[in-house]
């Protein structure tokens, strides 16, 4: 009888014990910096740092800043930044820029021999993949949320940024999957045309939804963000899907050009050009705003990263002539410079006695020369090449940016501005495009240029305005900016014979490469992941 | 029941028998040599009444009944029953149990006999331990246990040590043992602060190490045990002991004698003259400094332990303090631990009730040095001077910015190795608690069956801080100093019950059942921050904390079944659940059976001359594993941004929220070992050992596994994707050549051979990453995990690689990734440990020796280091490999950093340790034994490798932590 009593006892100690225990096993994060997808869209408020986000992929790398807890993983994480990457893919592959480390990868993208393996291409595709996925939650999870202007204004930026992802990955990657909803299940391929649909689609559908030009806080996207990339990609349509689409993007170059963006003419620091403003710590206030239609957003102390601004200011820094107090750094990273072919895009005023242009009466022309040579036998010495001083961490009155390790830089980085829409426009006009006018093109242009020249010395005229001097203005004006390799790619001078550079395919004097790197392959690792997915034919 | 009843007798007839008391004495020899022997326990029976036997085996027992039984036992003996009768003096002669048959060997929730297992157990005593310099306990047993293999992660002081039993089980998770101190699993996770997770425990408060490493043996510790169990005893007093104190003491000495071999000054000056670059040339010093013999010194350490045990009354405990002082071979390294231990063992209701208190704490501090420095001191240009009296960064010279008016570090450029030493100051502390007391009741209702509450609870906590000095060379000119400082704490809580049934059905069969449950809890908390310093503007400040907890709860049971002792049956399970995986796939039931057939215990072979024991085993078990895995994976969670990390909009900074990568359908990785072996013992006992052939398959391995990133927030995510298997074959042998009253000589040999291989895998993974984003190594279906994928090199008619040229081997007319192919893989295939110990009277001599065949390094610190590029690059100079000279390459590409060159065969032999020692004899002071000793570690290492070290962890050889030379010597005092 005890015995059993005893027994019974145990039983029902031992299920109370099983019973507190099994709740125990409902562990959810304890951590104060973690959370649940309830609390984070919980309010409006906090929704916005969800959105934030969105934008912030695109400018940082991770949680941690400037780095610590990454977005991506198996990769440097300075390396694995937007425009950092852009920058290696757009501009280090042509005749802007070199790069002058010797990190394995990196030099592949100059003497164009990069294969689907190298780490940069494949960070690329990840960052954007990646950023697609951030914006397919964010829409799923904020049309949860109560209908509210702000929020539907959320999600419609939140789909611009989604379309700018796909745009890039169009640009770049050609065939990837449009995916608009998380989900694990692995996604179909789809076509360059289906994607160039796509992002097409979304933008003209989000136009009316975003808000009225320049009426969001700066850093937000609103309509004139859709219709300034609707430009872009109907000028690259022709690429994209072998159709001509020069009358669209007028259409769309109109809107931006008749918009609240304006270019910037206010000259802060007074040296003779509003050029350089642009590109200084305190462009998010000192008139460059105006311009600036889409920019990633830097702070030396709030948003830190190794690579945006604080890469593109320190990497062209270096040797023993350039000053990094003079950029409002600590010191240059020693890797980036300008081939003789970007530097002989600008008019010299004066010569050194080799012949070799030392200075510009284009304010555009932003080189440093003393020290180095224009010619570049060795890639990696600093000294070959001119560098190139368009960035910089000081602001107009001259001081150095907020952080006081002068490591991370404040300068902002416009990814859309409005100087490339005139640009569009113009060359829309020139390849026939129909709803613009030649003079109205030759203004704009004349726009850009005076503010380069600081008067008229420079303006052109109707008979000058030919796709070649386009493709060299934007050049001109844009260099640094990533948009060099689409612009040869779509003047099919990026891998043939009709023009060549310093090292274009490894040679010293440049030299043709193969048709199939006009995009970039599939990263290999993604398509082992993905067996929808087909490489790019080529690779 | 009946003991109560024996009680209340013995309760009532006490007075009575006490009229009757008589006293006797008498000396215990040992059998075989006919010494006396000390400490042996002789306890009548069925009391708690006893003594023991002094220095000289002498006893005296008084109070004694006619009719009483005197036990005599002695650990390693068989035990001797004599009954009183009225004798005055009876001497009596222990036979020695040198197989060890009656061994009690500690298991899960439980012991068992040797002679009663059934899966493969090894037990290696303290008596077996290496000896020599061992600060963490691993090391103990490194080379003794046929297919464990132990390797240091390098040469500092108290370094971490990986140990895989039957190769690697696991690729994302961890594949390290599970890891028991009395009966308390530890935590998985680190430490910080610590090097070492096993630093807490002193190696000399350790009685014995038990290594479970087939599913049947480790299938009772479900989850925890995929990958093999260690179970640590440490030492207690004993029942009726005198009073021993013990006392050791050494001071040892550890130097580094090889370095990577890079250009000296005159060949560096050489090299940078033939670039004919006038910029570089102006650069060259005019020093020649051995910058890695300026990084490391001789490092000073001793070690001394003081333990006491005895018994007081029917309290036998131990107490023992430690106090270990270690310097590092990398100058500013140190490891410094103090830690104090106290067992108590005591019996009460007539030993029903037995109690086993442990707590043991231990308090570390860690000085470490900053490693930077030797991957810096590779590279450092061999022409400059250490010292620059000009220089503004503490004298040290350094790579001036020639751009900055300041005078200030080139960005990107070198450090000076001893500025990175002596300018920085890295301390931690760690304190650590792990205490458990174990209540085993004998319950009185039913005979045989026994209650066991086991509570446990280990708790750390440590402090760390780096400053760094505002002289540290910086290429920022206001800089003026840093500090970061972190703390962890961690908690593992542990509550087990379990009955134990035992029961003798007859003479021929017998049963065992055990059934219990077990909770666990693990929380961890971590805070980071730090601070600069510079001297025009406010200090920038950083801070975060992390915190997580886990829980595992568990059910388990045991059957055994014992006939004759001849044919044993053992069948457990264990069910699991983690709080890791989602609610779905949380439980996980663990099940294994085991035979076994002590064939010796047959008739026909009762009588064998040669054979003493022979014992077949077959089992088979299954075991789950999330070791290692992070918590709430399956939880849609986000992170929260901190400091620097925010985004702007309009003039305000918003903090944003990241989703981390999840995966919903994560499960248990299930491991199935199929285990057949053969313990063996013949010509009185002087051969034994055994032979186990294995095979282990891993089903729904995880990984971190690349995902397409459009399919979730990241590009790496755990998850369940593939299948492994690991064979092997392990064989053991220890043989007594040589056993006689004056000189006993033991070898101890073990080999096996073990394969991996990886049976599944939807997709390649990547693994083995160096530099900025590239990796070398694979898993794929087919092959060994982190097998290399390389490139395969041509070479000249001289046999001397040609730059940039590899093996077409598609024959496509270009080379890339798809010519890339299988190579070789870390993993040794065959391990080897021999060791000997030879004791001629006081004298004892032990070697330790290892080997290792088949495993392959990668040899970053020449593929990174050997190209000209590499010395211009960043525009300062940095010193190369001297396998430049026998590659002559120029540029590091892609291709160059992944060619199988750089793949070199690592097999090695090395003598970890010999040891000379001499014990006093006991008559020369009273009472006191002496036995003094001398040691040497780590002498000597045969290979072909091309790197320092063929003993790499993980096989990705760069910057490695040279393993020091240490010579030692030592003395151990009893009395």
């Amino acid at each position: 009888m005890t015995k059993h009593i005893k027994i019974t006892v145990l039983s029902v100690l031992s299920s109370l014990v099983f019973l507190a225990c099994t709740k125990d096993l409902d562990q959810t994060p304890i951590n104060k910096d973690s959370f649940t997808e309830l609390q984070v869209f919980e309010t409006k408020t906090e929704a916005k740092g969800a959105l934030a986000k969105v934008y912030a992929a695109l400018a940082l790398t991770g949680q941690e800043g400037p780095d610590g807890d990454g977005d991506i993983q198996g990769f440097d994480e300075g390396f694995s930044q937007f425009n950092r990457l852009q920058f290696t893919m757009q501009e280090a592959t042509t005749d802007h820029a070199v790069f002058g480390w010797g990190d394995q990868g990196v030099p592949d993208f100059h003497a164009m021999n990069w294969t689907s393996s190298n780490q940069f291409s494949e960070g690329m595709y990840y960052r954007l993949a990646q950023e697609v996925s951030f914006a397919n939650s964010f829409i799923t999870n904020a049309e949860k949320l109560a209908a509210d202007s702000d929020i539907q204004l959320y999600i419609a930026e939140v789909r611009f940024l989604r379309a700018y992802a796909y745009y890039n990955l169009l640009d770049l990657f050609a065939n990837v999957p449009i995916a608009t909803k998380v989900q694990t299940t692995l996604p179909e391929a789809n076509d360059r045309t289906e994607v160039f649909n796509f992002v097409e689609s979304e933008l003209i559908a989000i136009q009316t939804l975003l808000a009225p030009s320049k009426s969001n806080e700066y850093g937000r996207v609103d309509e004139t963000a859709a219709h300034a990339l609707l430009s872009r990609l109907y000028l690259n349509a022709v690429i994209y899907t072998g159709t001509s689409r020069y009358d669209d993007c007028i259409t769309y170059a109109e809107k931006v050009i008749n918009s609240a963006y304006s270019i910037n003419t206010t000259d802060g620091n007074g040296n003779g050009s509003a050029y350089d403003e642009l590109f200084l710590a305190d462009n998010n206030t000192n008139g460059a705003q105006n311009e600036f239609i889409f920019a990633m957003n830097f702070d030396g102390n709030e948003s830190q990263t190794w690579g945006g601004s604080t890469f593109l200011v320190h990497a062209a820094v270096g040797g023993e002539a350039m000053n990094p107090a003079d950029f409002g750094i600590d010191g240059g990273w020693s890797g980036l410079r300008a081939t003789k072919s970007l530097v002989t895009k600008f008019e010299a005023t004066e010569t050194d006695t080799d012949g070799n242009p030392i200075a510009w009466a284009d304010s555009r022309a932003m080189f440093h020369v003393t020290n180095h040579s224009i010619n570049i036998s060795d890639i990696e010495i600093f000294t070959d090449g001119y560098a190139v001083t368009k960035f910089k961490n000081i602001d107009t009155n001259g001081n150095p940016g907020s952080d006081p390790a002068k490591q991370m830089v404040d300068t902002d980085i416009p990814v859309i501005r409005v100087a490339e829409i005139y640009l569009n426009y113009a060359e829309a006009v020139a390849r026939g495009g129909a709803g613009g006018s030649e003079a109205a093109a030759v203004g704009l242009i004349n726009q850009l240029r005076e503010r380069a020249f600081g008067n008229t010395d420079g303006n052109i005229d109707s008979g000058d305005l030919t796709l070649a001097f386009i493709l060299d203005e934007r050049s001109r004006e844009l260099y640094w900016e990533g948009f060099r390799r689409t612009d040869l790619v779509r003047y099919d001078q990026f891998t043939t014979a009709s023009y060549v550079w310093p090292f274009k395919g490894n040679a010293i004097n440049g030299t043709s490469v193969g048709d199939h790197r006009n995009v970039f392959p599939i990263p290999s690792n993604v398509l082992l992941v993905n067996p929808n997915l087909t490489q790019n034919s080529g690779y | 029941m009946k003991n109560f009843r024996i009680f209340l007798i013995a309760l009532l007839l006490a007075p009575l028998s006490m009229f009757a008391q008589q006293t006797i004495s008498g000396t215990v020899l040992e059998e075989a040599t006919g010494t006396g022997l000390p400490g042996v326990s002789i306890i009548i029976k069925g009391t708690s009444k006893g003594s023991s036997t002094d220095f000289d085996g002498n006893y005296t027992l008084s109070q004694l009944n006619k009719g009483d039984i005197l036990v005599f036992t002695y650990m390693g003996f068989e035990t001797q029953s004599i009954t009183f009768n009225g004798q005055a003096i009876v001497n009596v002669s222990l036979k020695e149990d040198a197989q060890a048959l009656n061994e009690v060997v500690v298991i899960g929730y439980g012991t068992a006999r040797k002679k009663d297992l059934t899966g493969s157990v090894n037990l290696v005593n303290s008596d077996d331990f290496n000896e020599g310099a061992n600060v963490s306990a691993q090391s103990l047993i490194q080379g003794k246990v046929a297919g464990v293999q132990i390797s240091s992660g390098g040469g500092a002081p108290g370094e971490g040590q990986e140990i895989r039993i039957r190769g690697t089980g696991s690729l994302s998770l961890n594949s390290n043992p599970l890891i028991v101190v009395d009966g308390v699993p530890m935590s998985e996770s680190n430490i910080g602060g610590s090097r070492n997770a096993l630093n807490a425990i002193n190696p000399a408060d350790i009685a014995s190490i038990t290594v479970l490493k087939d599913a049947s043996s480790t299938a009772i510790f479900g989850s925890r045990a995929a990958n093999g169990v260690i179970m640590i005893t440490t030492k207690k007093g004993k029942v009726n002991q005198e009073m021993k104190v013990n006392f050791n003491t050494n001071t040892s000495m550890a130097k580094v004698y090889d370095y990577v071999s890079v250009l000296n000054a005159n060949q560096f000056t050489n090299l940078i003259n033939a670039t004919e670059n006038e910029a570089y040339i102006s650069r060259l010093g005019t020093a020649n400094t051995d910058w890695q013999k300026e990084i490391y010194t001789t490092a000073v350490s001793s070690d001394s332990n003081l333990s006491i045990s005895g018994a007081v009354k029917n309290l036998p405990y131990r107490l023992s303090i430690g106090y270990t002082d270690t310097e590092g071979v990398l100058r500013t390294d140190a490891f410094n631990r103090t830690t104090a231990k106290l067992s108590l063992n005591p019996k009460f209701l007539d030993d029903a009730l037995k109690i086993d208190f442990n707590v043991n704490g231990s308090y570390i501090e860690n000085k470490f040095a900053d490693r930077d420095a030797i991957g810096q001191a590779v590279g450092y240009d061999p022409t400059q001077a250490i010292y620059d009296a000009s220089s503004r960064y503490g004298g040290y010279s350094y790579w001036v910015d020639p751009a900055s008016d300041e005078a200030t570090l080139m960005a990107l450029s070198p450090v000076n190795p001893l500025a990175l030493l002596n300018l920085t100051n890295n301390t931690a502390e760690v304190r650590r608690l792990i205490t458990n007391v174990k209540v085993d009741y004998a319950l009185p209702f039913v005979d045989g069956l026994n209650a066991v509450v086991n509570v446990g609870y280990d708790v750390s906590d440590s402090n760390g801080r780096t400053a760094t000095s505002n002289l540290m060379p910086s290429s920022n000119d206001a800089f003026d100093g840093s500090n970061s400082n972190y703390s962890n704490n961690s908690e593992n809580k542990l509550f087990d019950f379990y009955l134990n049934y035992t029961k003798d059905l007859n003479d021929d069969h017998s049963i065992g059942i055990m059934a219990g449950h077990s909770y666990q809890m693990f929380e961890q908390e971590k805070m980071d921050s730090n601070s600069s310093f510079f001297t025009d503007a406010a200090t920038k400040y950083f801070e975060k904390s992390y915190k997580d907890r886990a829980v595992l709860m568990s059910y388990f049971g045991r059957a055994n079944y014992n006939y004759k002792d001849r044919y044993l049956v053992t069948a457990t399970l264990r069910a699991d659940a983690s709080s890791k995986l989602n609610p779905n796939d949380r439980w996980g039931y663990f099940p294994s059976v085991a035979l076994a057939w002590n064939v010796s215990n047959e008739n026909f072979l009762a009588e064998s001359d040669i054979i003493n024991s022979l014992k077949v085993r077959i089992g088979y078990g299954e075991v789950g594993n999330v070791n290692g895995l992070e918590n709430y994976q399956f939880l849609t969670r986000y992170t929260g941004s901190i400091t620097g990390a925010s985004y702007q909009f309009g003039d305000a900074f918003y903090r944003t929220y990241r989703p981390s990568p999840v995966n919903t359908d994560l499960r248990w990785e299930i491991g199935n070992t199929l285990n057949a072996g053969i313990d063996y013992s013949l010509f009185d006992n002087r051969i034994s050992g055994s032979l186990d052939a294995y095979v282990k398959t891993t089903k729904d391995l995880i990984a971190s596994s690349t995902v397409d990133s459009f399919t979730n927030f990241g590009n790496k995510v755990d998850a369940n994707i593939g299948d492994m298997k690991n064979s092997g074959i392990e064989f053991a042998l220890n043989v007594i050549p040589v056993r006689t009253d004056n000189l006993t000589w033991n070898i101890n040999y073990n080999v096996s051979y073990n394969k991996n291989e990886v049976t599944k895998m939807p997709d390649v993974q990547t693994a083995g990453h160096f530099g900025i984003g590239s990796s070398i190594q694979i898993h794929e279906e087919g092959y060994a995990p982190y097998t290399f994928l390389v490139y395969e090199q041509v070479y000249d008619v001289n046999n001397r690689p040609i730059e940039g040229v590899f093996v077409d081997r598609n024959n496509d007319g270009k080379i890339n990734d798809k010519d890339k192919y299988h190579s070789e893989n870390p993993y040794a295939d065959v391990i080897m440990g021999l060791s000997t110990s030879v004791d001629y009277k006081g004298w004892d001599l032990n070697i330790a020796t290892r080997a290792s065949f088949g495993n392959y390094v990668y040899n970053n610190v020449a593929s990174s280091n050997s190209h000209t590029n590499k010395s211009t690059e960043k525009g300062v100079l940095r010193n190369l490999n001297t396998d430049y000279y026998n590659t002559g390459f120029k540029f590091t590409t892609d291709k160059t950093v992944l060619s199988d060159y750089y793949i070199q065969d690592a097999s090695f032999f090395k003598i970890d340790n010999i040891t000379l020692g001499y014990t006093v004899p006991k008559d020369f002071i009273k009472n006191i034994g002496f036995r003094f000793y001398a040691s040497a570690n780590n002498i000597l290492t045969i290979t072909d490798y091309k790197g320092l070290d063929p003993e790499i962890n993980g096989g990705i050889d760069n910057n490695f932590y040279p393993r020091p030379e240490t010579y030692m010597l030592g003395v151990n005092i009893d009395f």
